[in-house]
């Protein structure tokens, strides 16, 4: 009798021992817990590790995977022809200068604070995607069409992931917004192949541009090359000329001193030589000073023998 | 025995009978919840705080979900100020505030949207229809007043939502601004119409660079060549005038000799075999030949 009583005594005591130690718990490293103590909330942010808190029914704990990321597409497909699978009103979009496009965002979240996270939203996938759609259609519909297409892509994105996690914050919703991405951004097909005259059209712009410049440096070293040769060929004559001069000048200076030595003879002589020269080659006619010439005897065009 | 019995049995019906009225007497609110207390159907007080609470057991508990909600009505098509269609799509975050209200008027989540959708939906046409389109769509940031309109719209929604059916309306936004389906297609004959408009300028625009780019390089080569050209001349001229000089230098020292000389180059130069030359025997070449070597 005494024995059943000890035994039920410590039967007891272990059910209560093991009662007590179902307060101890784990949080994995990329875990963050929250415990509730009847429904509220008695420590927000229980770090990983071990910890204890009080047993069941009194305690609850509920762990959340903050450092893994959600995906939400904001935006519906981008419209497929061949399989016909399109809802395109889904990922239709106006721009500031009314025109339509197809875009698809692709919004990466994380929990921030996770108390909020899990007690003040109904859904969070839902709250988050709902603002990140309503920040997103605002900021389209004060861009142009090309900015959203080419150069502010990047700055939409930055814009939209700002100010939809300060509404986010206003909505204590505890969500972090780690990234929105617009993943793709396209005209409709209706209007598609104007998009790709553009682009092939600014292809084209470039091309013209590019021969025209190859044009340019084609022309100007030949001419650059051709203005050298002009140069060098007029230095070439200057110094032709200069160096003729001196030659001629030279010569003439010695024969001149030559000839100053005896003037009448030399001067005979030069004389002489040149007619010896000169004469052969033509006609002739030795008239007397004092008779008349009869001209008859000069034959036109007959050439001199 | 059997009255001991009794008396046994009647203590722990007691007992248990005061385990049950203090289990209904406690009760806990979660941090997602309200509870309003009520008694016999009628409310008594709200509970906001989280945790254990206590009430008499004769009073029952009602719970509220109070977390933040996201509500999509239906997209609709308003008319903006300046007769623009436009399909909005909206949302409504919103959330209970007074229980007590909440259920007096409207009872569940379902047909508080359904009040919601309502007060919405003419707000909305209101706030659209003093606006032109270019208010709310725009290339500008500046000029689109959205926002500011459904700042307005949210906080007279809000103070309605709450007098009336204890509803706080954190936001009202709308969350997509397209154009009605019969006017697409005449929004893409537009669109057609700019990108061609823009693929003709570009290469237009093409042509006027590279005409700019080929006449640049043309006058640029012009220019080159005419600046050798006079570099050249004045070289050139350098040369003449320095060979000039030297002849000049040369023949002013010996004039008679050079006249002679020059004189006999020419004549080498001017008498060919069509020459006819009549020499009078009187001549200084022929003198001697007519007249012996005394002649002169």
């Amino acid at each position: 009798m005494n024995f059943r009583e000890w035994d039920r005594r410590r039967v007891a005591g272990a059910i209560f021992g093991v009662w007590i130690l179902s307060g101890v718990f784990l949080v994995s490293t990329d875990q963050q817990a929250v415990v509730t103590r009847f429904g509220k909330v008695v420590e927000p942010r229980v770090m990983p590790g071990i910890h204890l808190s009080l047993p069941w029914p009194l305690d609850q704990v509920r762990r959340l995977k903050v450092q893994q990321t959600q995906r939400l597409v904001v935006g519906g497909e981008v419209a497929d022809g061949a399989l016909g699978r399109t809802q395109p009103v889904l990922s239709q979009f106006l721009t500031g200068d009314q025109n339509i496009l197809h875009i698809r965002t692709v919004v990466q979240y994380s929990v921030a604070v996770p108390a909020d996270y899990l007690f003040q939203t109904e859904d969070v996938a839902r709250v988050t995607g709902a603002v990140v759609e309503s920040e997103l259609a605002r900021r389209i519909a004060a861009s142009s069409v090309d900015a959203v297409l080419t150069t502010e892509k990047i700055a939409i994105q930055d814009a939209v992931r700002g100010a939809a996690q300060k509404v986010l914050n206003d909505y204590r919703s505890g969500v972090l917004i780690a990234s929105v991405n617009i993943e793709s951004a396209a005209p409709p097909p209706e209007a598609a192949d104007a998009f790709r005259d553009v682009a092939s059209a600014r292809a084209d712009l470039a091309r013209i541009v590019s021969e025209a410049q190859g044009y340019e440096n084609d022309v100007i070293p030949k001419a650059r090359g051709e203005a050298q040769q002009m140069l060098e060929a007029a230095s070439g004559y200057k110094q032709k000329k200069i160096n003729e001069a001196l030659g001629d000048a030279a010569r003439f200076n010695q024969v001149a001193a030559e000839y100053a030595r005896a003037s009448d003879v030399n001067g005979r002589r030069l004389y002489a030589e040149t007619m010896e020269q000169v004469l052969p080659k033509i006609r002739k006619l030795i008239v007397d000073n004092n008779g008349n010439l009869d001209l008859t005897i000069i034959r036109k065009g007959e050439p001199a023998k | 025995m059997d009255f001991d019995n009794y008396r046994k049995h009647y203590r722990t019906a007691a007992g248990a009978a005061l385990a049950i009225l203090l289990w209904m007497s406690f009760f806990t609110v979660r941090e997602t919840e309200f509870v309003l207390v009520t008694q016999f159907g009628r409310p008594v007080y709200t509970v906001n705080e989280a945790g254990l609470s206590m009430k008499w057991f004769f009073q029952s508990t009602n719970y509220f979900d109070r977390r933040l909600r996201i509500y999509n009505p239906r997209p609709s098509e308003f008319l903006t100020r300046d007769k623009k269609n436009l399909v909005i799509e909206s949302y409504v975050a919103w959330k209970i505030q007074d229980p007590k209200r909440f259920i007096e008027t409207v009872g569940d989540p379902v047909a508080a949207e359904m009040r919601l959708h309502d007060i919405v939906w003419s707000g909305l046409s209101a706030a659209l229809g003093t606006h032109d389109l270019d208010s709310i769509i725009s290339t500008t940031l500046e000029s689109v007043k959205a926002k500011e309109m459904l700042d307005h719209l949210t906080s007279r929604s809000e103070q309605a939502a709450l007098e009336q059916y204890g509803i706080q309306v954190l936001d009202v936004r709308i969350k997509r601004i397209n154009l009605p389906e019969q006017n697409k297609q005449s929004v893409y004959a537009r669109m057609r119409a700019e990108r061609e408009r823009i693929a003709r300028q570009y290469r237009a625009e093409g042509e006027e660079q590279a005409l700019r780019i080929r006449a640049d390089a043309d006058r640029q080569k012009e220019e080159i060549l005419s600046v050798a050209y006079k570099e050249a001349e004045t070289v050139k001229g350098e040369g003449d005038a320095e060979s000039t000089r030297t002849y000049s230098n040369a023949y002013s020292r010996n004039p008679r000799f050079y006249k002679l000389m020059r004189t006999l180059e020419a004549y080498k130069k001017i008498l060919d075999d069509k020459t006819t030359a009549i020499l009078s025997s009187d001549s200084e070449l022929l003198k001697i030949l007519m007249r012996g070597e005394n002649a002169q």
